[in-house]
């Protein structure tokens, strides 16, 4: 793999707490999708590689530059952009003046250029209509399409996207696929994200994360592979599943060994996923 | 049945060049507003057009600076600096409301009493920290919303921090000055702030290198109300940090910062990844 982004054995401490842990993964052009429970790692791995964190070991190359490396960081975040878990705004200002205000940072000095830009990404997220509408007064999934907007300025080549889909409701996500997906064509694309169906539909490049490390690092197939022969369709809920749940049909989907009676079932990538977090997952009625 | 007219080719070509008289002008546009045929046959250059449109979309869309803005870019600040400038959290309208306030407070007081001293000290002592939380409340996670936003942009750090530093400096001093010239009693002495708040601003530059801009600017406050009371309870001299014999030592330190700036200028913010 052609690897835009390396990270080698990163580690970070809040206080007594081991965040990341000898976290490893490369990453090609394209949408890699990092998944992982809550406190996995996943937002400040991001926040590291976003530049905004500095690790307390191991090494990132992005685009060939280190951002431990103060003149190579400036280069690397004017080719960078970046969608926080948490982005927050100045409730003040109108949609364009944000996202106007977030391309001077970015360096778009000349102000045609600027706008020009302003628009485009207006554009992309389907905000042209709220331009002059003050962000205070937007909904949470128009400030998430807000938040992505932003990050979409100045084309950058390497787009950090930490739970993007928070807030958006299913058209919107449908479209924020569609988007993704056609950016991902020509550049690098990492995004965070508890939906595995936003993996399945975007991403041809998956991590899972766990306990500060990574677990898993492969296609969306070898995460639903990991679950291959683990996945069982039964009548009676059996006792000792890794993970089980009533099914629409009114039958028990069940993951882990194979219980009296059982048939197996096609394993999906949940199941992978599910699998691979085997004891932090629990049994659901 | 009745012949319409459409300008023939020679005529609109001409029309576009710009090679007719202002009569046959206003008849050709006449009819190219209302006939979409002959609007089409007009020939156009698709870049010059695109570009046309896109300054009418610009002026259309692009949102009306605000007062701060205007005036710095009239002061001849590029217009990107200025917006940068005037989104400084500390420049909020509700800490501008507060300093003038407490400004407007300590020139009422000075006035009423006649020129108490107690209340000049009071004024001389508040000053020099007003600025400084300025600073402070300029940059970093804790006192700016969009701090997660902007700093994966490459103007996060040091170029920011400064930009900010200077707007809330200018901004403080020009009020603070306003209101030194309203306050009774001689000037050099209303004056005695300059120097100590130039020299508490620049530390807080300097010391942001090592320290968040908010603990930074809270232990030079402290350690700068600590002195006073020091001179007050110890030296038994109030008005001992405001002194013409003081002021040497606060030129000298100012010099001094503004070297150890300049040589770790780019370091300035050592916080901004944490």
């Amino acid at each position: 793999m052609n690897a835009t982004v390396e990270i080698h054995a990163l580690t970070k401490r809040f206080g007594r707490t081991t965040v990341l842990d000898h976290a490893g993964l490369r990453i090609g052009p394209g949408v890699t999708g990092l998944l992982g429970p809550n406190g996995a790692g996943k937002t400040t791995l991001l926040r590291c590689l976003a530049t905004t964190l500095a690790p307390d070991g191991g090494r990132i190359t992005a685009l060939g530059l280190d951002p431990a490396r103060r003149e190579q960081r400036t280069a690397l975040r004017r080719r960078l952009g970046y969608l926080p878990q948490d982005p927050g705004f100045y409730p003040h200002f109108t949609v364009f003046e944000l996202l106007d205000y977030v391309a001077i940072l970015k360096e778009l000095t000349d102000r045609a250029r600027r706008h020009r830009q302003v628009r485009r990404v207006l554009e992309e997220v389907e905000l042209t209509d709220r331009a002059r509408a003050k962000v205070r007064t937007l909904s949470g999934g128009m400030r998430q399409r807000l938040a992505l907007a932003q990050a979409l300025l100045a084309d950058p080549e390497l787009l950090v996207l930490d739970e993007p889909t928070v807030g958006l409701d299913p058209e919107q996500r449908m479209r924020f696929r569609a988007l993704v997906s056609r950016l991902g064509e020509d550049r690098t694309v990492l995004l965070s994200t508890h939906q595995t169906e936003d993996v399945a539909a975007l991403c041809d490049h998956v991590v899972v994360m766990a306990g500060g490390g990574v677990v898993f690092d492969g296609t969306p197939r070898g995460l639903a592979e990991v679950a291959a022969g683990k996945v069982w369709i039964c009548d009676e809920p059996p006792a000792g599943a890794v993970l089980r749940w009533r099914t629409a049909e009114g039958r028990h989907r069940v993951v882990g060994e194979r219980p009296a009676g059982a048939v197996p079932a096609e394993p999906a990538i949940e199941d992978g996923y599910l699998l691979l977090l085997g004891a932090r997952a629990k049994a659901v009625a | 049945m009745s012949a319409v007219w459409h300008p023939p080719a020679d005529l609109v070509r001409r029309y576009a060049t710009g090679g007719l008289d202002p009569v046959q002008v206003m008849s050709v546009e006449a009819h190219i507003a209302r006939c979409p045929r002959c609007r089409a046959a007009v020939p156009y250059e698709e870049e010059w057009l695109g570009a046309a449109w896109e300054r009418i979309e610009d002026v259309v869309d692009r949102p009306r600076p605000g007062p701060g803005t205007r005036l710095l870019v009239r002061a001849g600040v590029p217009e990107h600096t200025a917006r940068l400038l005037t989104a400084t959290p500390s420049l909020t309208r509700a800490w501008l409301v507060a300093v003038t306030a407490v400004l407007a407070f300590a020139v009422v007081a000075a006035r009423v009493t006649a020129g108490d001293p107690d209340v000049l000290l009071a004024f001389l002592v508040v000053a020099p920290v007003l600025p400084v939380a300025g600073i402070a409340l300029a940059y970093g996670r804790p006192v700016d919303p969009a701090y997660e936003l902007h700093a994966a942009t490459p103007m996060a750090g040091t170029r920011l921090f400064l930009l900010r530093a200077v707007a809330v400096l200018s901004v403080a001093f020009a009020l603070t000055g306003a209101a030194t010239l309203l306050l009774p009693g001689p000037l050099g002495l209303s004056a005695a702030w300059l120097l100590p708040a130039l020299t508490l601003g620049l530390a807080l530059l300097a010391l942001s290198g090592r320290l968040p801009p908010l603990l930074a600017g809270s232990l030079l406050a402290a350690g700068w109300f600590a002195v006073v009371l020091v001179c007050d309870g110890t030296l038994h001299d109030r008005f001992l940090p405001f002194h013409p014999a003081s002021q040497p030592l606060y030129g000298g330190a100012v010099l001094a910062l503004l070297v150890l700036i300049r040589l770790r200028h780019r370091r300035l913010i050592l916080g901004e990844r944490r």
